[in-house]
């Protein structure tokens, strides 16, 4: 049996072939693909020779390789899982010190331009790369190698995508995205938010099996099928912000009626991502659903401008201009007002004590 | 001294103040409402539309608005010497005279105005000022537009400015600051056109609705 090939793996994991349709169904259903489309993805999974893949971890919280590992469908997307962590995933292998190492400068020996690289985390380039090191070289260094003789790079979470929270201000390690640690990488994929959902990283993986060629992406790099809608587009309460109904306090009547968390600092109309469609824990729940706003994990600097998470507005460089900047503007409407009035009081004191033009010469010579 | 009757805003310049003037005030109003959700409705939600009502008048009213300044601007190029550029950035030596010297009269220094036909030197130069406010209001409210507008929207050509503004939360934040820019600026505009036409008599006020000013006879002449 081909390590390679799907097909007879299935049977052997127990898992029916309604079980697989239904994967290969949802997975069409994430990618925005028809119902036809289910036959083509089964195909592929069940036929084509899985990608290599490598999977690099570096200044990270393994969020997006634990969020992987809870795929809804463990079964079977254990199996393209296995394809990646066979070969090299430091959470995941087996394999440790210059063994492991040399598996991964293996693989990417033997399989120049084939294989694809997944990395998950930023990579700093401060103190010459020496805030993250494996095995005695930086993760500036073994990323170019990696990516660079990569056929795609699928960068994993919003540090690897952005940067995210290691290269927030004031950014001590000189945090870097994949695209500006490895300039000129070929096919990057960001598959940002933090964590990145699994449904979506293995739908990637499965539409590029199917369709052999990479998804239509935005201008981040985020594949369309995935963040070419904002949360708040198909979010579950957006009845309730059209129509006006806002939570105000955590836990007041509104609150408890799900209704809208825009006043709460809900960033879900600032934030692309599927996650009102897909959810997470299996379909569970999402965290707008359970009654919490949306952080925008999503989206590039979150950390630095989506903060504070439960205001409307911005704070900025430890000033916090976004809580104030409307009643100061009120204020300063005011103000003017009130120095508008005062000016015009000194302007008819003037004009009665006539040391303005005469207004009659002009009246006069009108006629 | 005689006062002469000089044709001052043409209709183009006319029409475009009353554009920016009524969607200005509908814009911050609407924007407010959508910055701040003052009004808050019961139960159930599909009886009523205060947000989304709120947001359809803002994003008509901006339409609006950026035809009126790029009409405006437009008219930079096309209009008499009243409307043009140079009229706008103080550079040649009477103005820059011209500027000082309104300065001086508002602070109850000098005690005659200046009295050119078209606009004086310093309110000319906020202007320019106010309308680098609109291109700023326009440029960020069409990048919050690009996520409201479908993937497929033309619109979608200015998502450059999302990061050019770093991210659409600052985007968001510098269309708020410039709300209330624009909206001191209209509170001084108004108070001044009123002191104008009170005590200079020259027809400032009348002027936006007919175009014609009665400004004495030889400085209708200067250029």
């Amino acid at each position: 049996m081909s390590r390679h090939q799907l097909g007879d793996e299935l049977e052997r994991r127990g898992i029916s072939r309604r079980d697989f349709l239904g994967f290969c169904a949802s997975m069409a259903a994430v990618l925005g693909l028809p119902d036809t489309a289910t036959n083509a993805i089964a195909a592929a999974v069940e036929n084509e020779a899985r990608p290599i893949l490598i999977w690099l971890e570096f200044q990270d919280c393994a969020g997006n390789t634990e969020s992987f590992l809870r795929a809804t469908h463990p079964t079977v997307a254990d199996l393209i899982l296995d394809s990646i962590s066979l070969n090299y995933h430091e959470t995941l292998m087996a394999a440790a010190g210059s063994q492991a190492e040399s598996v991964r400068q293996r693989t990417v020996r033997d399989n120049v331009g084939k294989y694809i690289a997944v990395v998950e985390g930023s990579i700093p380039d401060g103190a010459d790369g020496g805030y993250c090191t494996i095995g005695g070289r930086s993760a500036l260094d073994i990323a170019r190698e990696v990516c660079g003789g990569a056929a795609a790079t699928i960068a994993v979470g919003t540090c690897a995508a952005f940067g995210g929270i290691p290269a927030a201000a004031p950014n001590p390690t000189g945090a870097l995205s994949v695209a500006d640690a490895v300039p000129g990488v070929k096919n990057l994929i960001n598959m940002s938010a933090c964590p990145a959902n699994a449904e979506n990283i293995t739908a990637l993986i499965v539409y590029y099996m199917t369709l052999k060629q990479w998804p239509p992406l935005d201008q981040y790099r985020r594949p369309l099928f995935a963040y070419g809608k904002t949360i708040h587009d198909n979010c579950e309460r957006r009845a309730h912000f059209d129509a006006g109904q806002f939570v105000e306090a955590w836990g007041d009547e509104a609150h408890r009626h799900g209704q809208c968390l825009y006043k709460m600092g809900c960033k879900g109309p600032a934030t692309s991502q599927n996650c009102p469609v897909v959810k997470w824990n299996e379909g569970t729940n999402w965290p707008i659903g359970c009654g919490h706003p949306c952080l925008g994990c999503a989206e590039p600097n979150f950390w630095d401008t989506m903060t504070p998470f439960y205001q409307r507005l911005p704070e900025v460089v430890g000033f916090n201009v976004g809580k104030w900047i409307d009643p100061v503007g009120l204020s300063l409407v005011g103000l003017a007002a009130a120095a508008a009035a005062f000016h015009g009081i000194g302007e008819v004191a003037r004009h009665h004590l006539g040391k303005t033009r005469p207004i009659e010469d002009k009246a006069g010579s009108e006629k | 001294m005689t006062l002469k009757r000089v044709y001052v805003w043409e209709l183009p310049v006319r029409l475009t103040h009353w554009l920016l003037f009524f969607s200005i005030l509908t814009l911050s109003a609407t924007g407010y409402y959508i910055g701040h959700p003052f009004i808050s409705v019961p139960s159930p939600a599909k009886d009523h539309f205060v947000m989304g009502t709120m947001r359809a008048v803002h994003l008509y009213a901006a339409i609006v608005f950026t035809l009126a300044v790029l009409a405006r601007l437009y008219w930079l190029f096309a209009g008499n010497r009243y409307a043009r550029f140079s009229e706008f950035i103080p550079l040649s030596l009477w103005r820059l005279r011209s500027l000082w010297r309104t300065f001086l009269y508002y602070s109850f220094i000098r005690h005659d105005p200046d009295d050119y036909p078209g606009h004086n030197a310093l309110a000319a130069l906020s202007y320019a000022g106010i309308f680098m406010i609109y291109l700023v209001m326009i440029a960020t409210g069409l990048a919050l537009y690009t996520v409201i507008a479908s993937a497929s929207s033309p619109f979608q050509v200015f998502d450059f400015l999302v990061p050019l503004f770093n991210g659409l939360q600052m985007a968001r934040l510098i269309h708020h600051i410039g709300m209330w820019i624009v909206l001191i600026f209209v509170v001084a505009h108004i108070y001044f056109v009123f002191l104008s036409s009170i005590i200079e008599h020259i027809g400032t006020f009348d002027s936006i609705f007919s175009g014609y000013k009665f400004v004495p006879e030889k400085e209708a002449e200067r250029s």
